[in-house]
């Protein structure tokens, strides 16, 4: 007799088969909030109308976005002879020609694709293959090992890309210690900021006998320029799912929370439909895979509050209060939410765990360096040639995702400063770019990894301006529950607002750093432990364009900043 | 960790209480950590970070706020060292960036005297005087703590808002506010009102009302600990706001039988100035309510009674005090027994009360002496007859771990107030809350059960939830197997309790009655609240014996957290039942006094007023009662409708300027100290009827001091024995001395008595109308409309009238009428729009909210206006419809 999970898999092939073997040809239209941004939704719907008009046999699909941001809207198509030819940048109106052309024609418009895949061998035209290009063959996809390929809320897809095989494995084959131990073995370190050990971390919340217990997922990700929890989820959110359920069975939890900020609309309908489909397969619910093991999820959100994802005010927010930090101890894996022990991890720390607990700790640790295992999903954005989102290995230098992957500097003549890891992470200059992305590396240059995001710079950019935005935005989401940080931010905006125009007195900077070091030692939560972060690393790299402003040396006209910055509105009563 | 953790502070070896944070146990060993978000009896917040100390343990270093870091074992904290001093300044820098601090470094700050106006100095907005809490300041104390250099290069900025002081009792300028949220906190999880938040976030967070409202509207309930936790200028009580204080005395509240104890603020006139809740008592733990917070201030009064007053040629003249006794010794001598009368203060002391029942023992020989608010008699002489003491069984903040309450007839929140502060603690943390009310009170809110039976049906559904207890085997086995008396016969009684005929008879769907019989028999512990609203004496004393009875077979007598709560009236109306000041054999208690009077059969009067009022609700027909006297003196503080029959009028003092002692509702006798002293020829209550008492040849009316009356009582009253001042300085102590709970003795015998159902049911009312009015803090379902015609906020809302169909159809009314709820004599008691969701037939109720009371108290033009605040009295009303000029929705007399 066949198990639950056979079924499924049985199902799932056949469904897999059918868009992929059989006589129709598949054309994927990439979506998530970076197509449909872009223009994807008109484009899905000008390829239907194509297809129905032009009467070729083929199955048209809004799948998830590859990560190629710089080329949505996207659209690949695979013929049944197996070649997929991509095109980027597609406008609806060239729908009806391509449907023509490649379709019915079996011409592919390699003057308009970018590049292709599979096939028999002998390529298409003279398109290069996918996997030769930099940006695609230097990134080593696994939390993103779907993107682009299936449609996210297809459960079926999912699991015939190998989907919920490690948690049936885990379900079935393995207690949750050794899911734990098998976690801590992977070196996987969490991906939210902090690079706490994972599986140490479950660990603590293991032992725990208490009857409730919860595993919360944070997809706040309120930084500006990381996208890649977002992407995860609207992308591929059973990766998460299925993550979360491994987490939940490995601390022998009963709930589990996707926690998303209000706003994020996407990923919220897309968390809440997989969710809704696993606990139709079976994933989720009682007796999961029909095994003893029970375990409920749900999506919560919160208002729009960037503290909220702070890991204590993030549980605040789902027991429906004002999302302000506690304080620790009592740290969460003794009284978390609701007072239950409770476990919280970043949603792409948490979509690893499915291909750690399928392919092994030592396949995972082969990847990265030696102190950070794995990859690091990067957001490119800002003055970069192709912004996108991209997974590579740790221990790639920034130069070579800037150069290699992210193709160097868009305009301006070169890169000259990199906000890494978003408004509480660091600022580097042309000194850093060598250093290797790793935790330990990143943080010794006075940056991190943190969300991902990297925003690029070129020559035009004025540090001090650029610290006004970020302090301005730390200021501005400053819970204000414990003082350094709700008063410090708000000086340290001042004083960079009159840098900014010329006003600054040249024991400003003292000042700053005084604020600036009463922050980290006094505040209660990461805010204000690390507000200061931007502003000392931009001290090491450009301290001479940031003691220039004191000395009034700055923009002869005296102000600065053509007025693009808008400081959020309430900074003062 | 149960012996607590042992740890260094500054190298001095502290042992932490288990649960104690590093602060905590700094402040229990005298070390001094500055902090201002902190507050005792509060959970730490760690938000100011004044508090920041270092701490080395396990090799590890770090800084750590001390109000929420427990310590760890052997962990060495420095609390004293540069960079923590450094930190801490750096951080209380930030903070008087925003708050105005003249009163800090204006360089004449040792020139001026704390009430000079400055012209120059400093900025108009920052200077000291414009902060009401100049130089008692714990923002400032704490600033001058950590030696913060006041030169900073930060840039002041004043928020520039305004003052809110629309509302009732206190101002809020959130100018001064520094955002520790101490006062959001208190009112949370302390009070369970929520009134006020925290509104916005970063540099703009502010605390508030939700969405800016009204006090009126928030929930508030005037108590004021939001004012006495602020540590700043920011929460002030409006009267005397600016007044200075020189010394504190430790007193007690004189409003309510809960006995607050609360530090009494002396100016350097001699004025009490302001009062705030003690943390050290034991009766309030810090709390207090909107008449004991605020209602202290007549004995400032301009018009206070300074010198005796006789009446000649029909007008009061002034007089000495021994041409007043010369009269009075005329007027009450001479009389028979019969005739005369004596009315005691239920503000009056132990001594005063004492006093006075020897004094009409002795001297008048007269049985008629009763305590003037001692209209509950029959409620607490039940309670005495059945427990032995008319008095609560168990301490007030047992309630506080309660798993059940029940609530009978009774309105805490405003009656007792802070005795309804642990009772709704205990709902917040879970326990289950059965309400047994016709009237919307506050704890209906919270109530899991509200059960609304026919006016005088309380007793019957007691009983009836005392029959489920038996049918469903929920009582007590062992309770009632080896304490009960007369267990059986209760048992058996209680078989003719059938419910079906007890749903019918009270109204209440059987399905409610086993919900609650459950709620409270399945419960660890259970207390009940019981109160005598709108019941008959006799209805009263049933309403004892179901509830006795209810306590015993559920195991909750003797128990902690269990027991029986009276909810009387008058501060020391139990002091006044022990000291005998209570009719005597076929003496007339208060209510026989004054239709005595009204009928000529009373003809003489002593009548010792403080706190009595003619608009108190059991004392309205008191002035015209009075007026027919051929004789009465009064001991008043002020001149009122009880003074305006008199005599002869004798100045009182008041709780300010006497040392006494009261005992409140859970037997606990506290200490009134003289907080100001007397300025001109006042005499307390027992000075002056031993002194009338020695006019007119009493013997044994020589005492010196009220410690010598004491001592006295301590002889005479065997529940007092062993008692004496020295005893009492360290906050009070339950009589019998040292017993907290009753009937603890596990040898004690608890008796039951048999209950009868027709006696039960014939107390339920039935044929008239009842008005049963409501009142609630807040009513978030409904609209609140405030209005501001001048400076003051006003409620302004809808009024709907609940009324039954059957009842309405009687009247002719239709729903959606505006109808009037009038009382025989024509009082108009509530207009509004009639809503047909009243549960019994008979039964009219009306909602309004505790915001308008508290505007209405404001603005009562009395100085003594606490014996006004008028209660949720029931009325027989008739319905008609409201006459047509009468504006929709006007609001209610």
């Amino acid at each position: 007799m066949s198990t639950p999970f056979e079924d499924l898999q049985a199902r799932a092939a056949k469904r897999w088969s059918e868009l992929t073997e059989g006589e129709s040809a598949w054309i994927r239209v990439g979506g998530g909030t970076s197509g449909q941004a872009a223009g994807a939704d008109a484009v899905f719907e000008a390829f239907k109308s194509s297809v129905e008009s032009t009467g070729v046999n083929a199955n048209v699909s809004m799948v998830s976005a590859m990560g190629l941001m710089y080329l949505e809207p996207q659209v690949d198509i695979l013929m049944p002879n197996g070649a997929r030819v991509y095109y980027g940048n597609v406008n609806a109106d060239e729908a009806k020609e391509i449907v023509e052309q490649h379709l019915k024609e079996g011409k592919p418009l390699t003057d308009r694709a970018y590049a292709y895949s599979g096939g028999d061998g002998s390529g298409v035209g003279n398109l290069p293959e996918l996997d030769s290009m930099p940006m695609v063959a230097l990134q080593k996809r696994i939390a993103t090992r779907n993107f682009g390929d299936t449609d996210p809320h297809d459960l079926l897809q999912y699991v015939a890309n190998g989907g919920y095989t490690a948690l049936n494995r885990a379900l079935t084959e393995m207690t949750p210690e050794e899911i734990v131990d098998e976690v801590k073995a992977a070196g996987l370190r969490g991906r939210g900021g902090a690079a706490f050990p994972a599986g140490v971390k479950w660990s603590f919340l293991a032992p725990s006998k208490a009857p409730v217990k919860y595993v919360l997922c944070n997809c706040e990700e309120g930084d500006p320029g990381a996208f890649n929890d977002k992407g995860i989820i609207e992308n591929d959110p059973h990766t998460l799912v299925e993550g979360l359920i491994i987490n939940g069975y490995a601390t022998r939890s009963t709930h589990g929370y996707v926690f998303i900020r209000t706003g994020h609309e996407l990923p919220i309908e897309s968390a809440r439909k997989a969710i809704a489909a696993a606990y139709e397969a079976g994933l989720l619910g009682k007796n999961i895979l029909g095994t003893d093991f029970s375990f409920d999820m749900e999506v919560s959100l919160t208002g729009d509050s960037y503290v909220a994802g702070e890991e204590t005010a993030l549980m605040e927010a789902i027991e429906g209060k004002r999302s302000t930090p506690r304080f620790k101890p009592p740290f969460p894996a003794a009284a978390g939410l609701w007072q239950k022990p409770t476990n919280i991890n970043n949603v792409k720390t948490l979509s690893y765990v499915p291909e750690i607990v399928r392919n092994g700790s030592d396949w995972f640790k082969s990847i990265g360096t030696e102190t950070t295992s794995g990859t690091a999903i990067v957001c490119l954005s800002g003055h970069i040639t192709y912004p996108g989102m991209y997974e590579v290995p740790m221990g790639m230098t920034i130069r070579e995702v800037l150069e290699k992957v992210g193709g160097g500097v868009s305009v301006g003549e070169r890169i000259k400063v990199l906000q890494a890891g978003g408004p509480l992470n660091g600022l580097l200059g042309e000194d850093a770019f060598d250093t290797m992305i790793d935790f330990d590396a990143m943080s010794a240059a006075g940056a991190s990894i943190g969300s991902g995001g990297i925003i690029v710079g070129n020559e035009t950019v004025n540090v001090v301006d650029l610290l006004r935005s970020l302090v301005a935005f730390n200021q501005f989401e400053s819970c204000g529950k414990c003082f350094p940080c709700r008063l410090g931010n708000t000086h340290m905006l001042e004083i960079l607002d009159r840098m900014c125009q010329n006003k600054a007195k040249s024991a400003d900077l003292a000042l700053l750093e005084r604020v600036g070091t009463s922050m980290k030692a006094g505040s209660l939560c990461g805010h204000g432990q690390l507000g200061f972060n931007p502003i000392a690393s931009a001290l090491k790299y450009f301290g001479d364009e940031i003691k220039s402003c004191l000395a009034g040396e700055i923009a002869p006209g005296g102000v600065f900043g053509d007025g693009t910055m808008i400081l959020p509105t309430r900074t003062r009563p | 960790m149960a012996d607590g953790t042992t740890f260094k502070i500054d190298g001095r070896d502290v042992v932490a209480k288990p649960g104690q944070t590093i602060l905590q146990a700094a402040m229990d060993q005298d070390i001094y950590i500055p902090y201002l978000c902190y507050y005792p009896k509060m959970k730490p917040q760690g938000s100011c970070r004044a508090c920041m100390v270092e701490v080395e343990a396990n090799g590890r270093k770090m800084m750590v706020a001390s109000c929420t870091t427990p310590p760890m074992p052997e962990a060495e904290v420095t609390t004293n060292s540069e960079e923590v001093e450094g930190l801490r300044r750096n951080v209380v820098e930030l903070l008087m960036s925003e708050h105005p601090h003249g009163c800090l470094t204006c360089h004449r700050i040792e020139l001026c005297g704390p009430q000079d106006i400055c012209q120059r100095h400093v900025t108009v907005t920052d200077r000291c005087t414009i902060c009401p809490k100049n130089e008692r300041c714990e923002l400032k104390d704490t600033v001058r703590a950590v030696e913060l250099d006041l030169r900073t290069p930060l840039n002041y900025h004043r928020r520039d808002l305004p003052i809110h002081s629309d509302d009732p009792f206190y101002d809020r300028d959130y100018n001064l506010c520094i955002v520790c949220s101490r006062c959001v906190r208190v009112c949370d999880e302390v009070r369970f009102d929520t009134a006020l938040t925290l509104t916005s976030r970063s540099g703009v967070a502010l605390v508030g009302t939700s969405h800016g409202t009204s006090l009126l509207e928030s929930g508030c309930e005037f108590c004021g600990a939001c004012v006495d936790v602020c540590p700043t200028g920011s929460l002030t009580e409006r009267n005397y706001k600016w007044e200075k204080a020189v010394s504190e005395v430790a007193t007690v509240c004189t409003n309510c039988p809960v006995g607050c104890q609360m530090i009494a603020e002396v100016n350097k006139f001699g004025k009490v100035v302001r009062f705030k809740a003690d943390l050290a008592g034991a009766a309030n733990n810090g709390q207090a309510c909107m008449t004991g917070k605020f209602g202290y201030e007549y004995t400032n009064d301009s018009s206070r009674l300074k010198r005796p007053y006789v009446r000649e040629g029909g007008i009061l003249r002034k007089a000495t005090w021994d041409e007043a006794l010369e009269k009075i010794k005329s007027g009450l001598g001479g009389r028979s027994s019969e005739e005369l009368a004596v009315i005691t203060s239920p503000r009056g002391s132990n001594e005063d009360q004492y006093v006075a029942a020897k004094f009409a023992k002795s001297v008048l020989k007269t049985a008629n002496i009763d305590s003037a608010l001692n209209a509950d008699n029959a409620l607490l002489s039940r309670l005495e007859a059945r427990l032995g003491a008319g008095a609560a069984t168990n301490p007030i903040w047992d309630l506080e771990n309660s798993k059940s309450l029940l609530v009978v007839a009774g309105n805490p929140t405003e009656e007792q107030n802070v005795l309804a502060v642990p009772a709704k603690k205990a709902v917040r943390e879970g326990a289950k809350l059965v309400v047994i009310d016709s009237r919307e009170t506050e704890l209906t809110r919270y109530a899991t059960e509200w059960l609304r039976p026919k006016p005088g049906s309380e007793a019957l559904l007691i009983a009836g939830i005392s029959r489920v207890i038996l049918d469903e085997a929920l009582e007590d086995k062992e309770f009632v197997g080896s304490r009960l008396d007369q267990a059986e016969e209760l048992k058996q009684s209680l078989w003719t309790f059938d419910l079906a005929k007890v749903s019918r008879d009270t109204g209440i769907e059987d399905a409610q009655i086993r919900r609650a019989a459950r709620i409270f028999a399945e419960s660890d512990a259970g207390a009940i609240l019981l109160g005598d609203d709108g019941l008959t004496d006799k209805a009263a004393e049933l309403v004892v014996d179901a509830s006795i009875d209810l306590a015993a077979i559920t195991g909750n007598l003797g128990k902690a957290s269990g027991g029986i709560f009276p909810l009387y009236r008058g501060a020391n109306t139990l002091g006044a039942r022990d000291m005998g000041a209570t009719p005597g054999e076929n003496g007339r208690d208060i209510a026989e006094m004054m239709s005595g009077m009204t009928s000529g059969d009373v003809k003489a009067a002593l009548v010792m007023a403080d706190g009595v009022s003619g608009y108190s609700p059991t004392l309205s027909s008191l002035p015209a009662a009075l007026e027919n006297l051929d004789f009465l003196v009064v001991s008043a503080a002020l001149d009122s409708e009880i003074t305006h029959h008199a005599n002869v009028v004798l100045p009182a003092a008041t709780y300010a300027e006497q040392n006494s002692s009261l005992t409140n509702v859970e037997r606990r006798v506290q200490l009134l100290r003289i907080t100001a002293e007397p300025k001109h020829e006042e005499k307390t209550g027992w000075e002056t009827v031993a002194a009338i008492a020695n006019a007119m040849g009493g013997t044994g009316f020589d005492y010196a001091t009220a410690s010598d009356v004491f001592t006295e009582i301590a002889q005479e009253v065997s529940n007092y024995s062993g008692l004496n001042y020295e005893r009492l300085q360290s906050g009070g102590i339950q009589w019998p001395v040292d017993s907290s709970i009753l009937f603890s003795d596990e040898a004690s015998k608890v008796t039951v008595v048999a209950l009868n159902y027709d006696e039960l049911a014939n107390s339920a009312e039935s044929g008239s109308l009842t008005f049963a009015p409501g009142r609630v803090l807040s009513q978030p379902e409904r609209d609140v409309v405030v209005r501001k015609p001048a400076d003051m906020n006003y409620v302004d809302r809808e009024q709907f009238v609940q009324v039954h169909p059957d009842d309405a159809k009687s009247a002719g009314l239709n729903e959606g009428d505006v109808i009037q709820v009038k009382t025989d004599d024509g009082h108009i008691l509530a207009r509004g729009k009639a809503v047909f969701d009243s549960p019994q037939v008979g039964l009219v109720g009306a909602t309004t909210l505790f915001g308008e009371l508290a505007t209405k108290m404001h603005e009562l033009d009395v100085a003594d206006w606490t014996p006004q605040m008028p209660g949720l009295g029931y009325s027989t009303v008739t319905l008609e419809s409201a006459p047509v000029e009468q504006e929709a929705g006007a609001a209610a007399d």
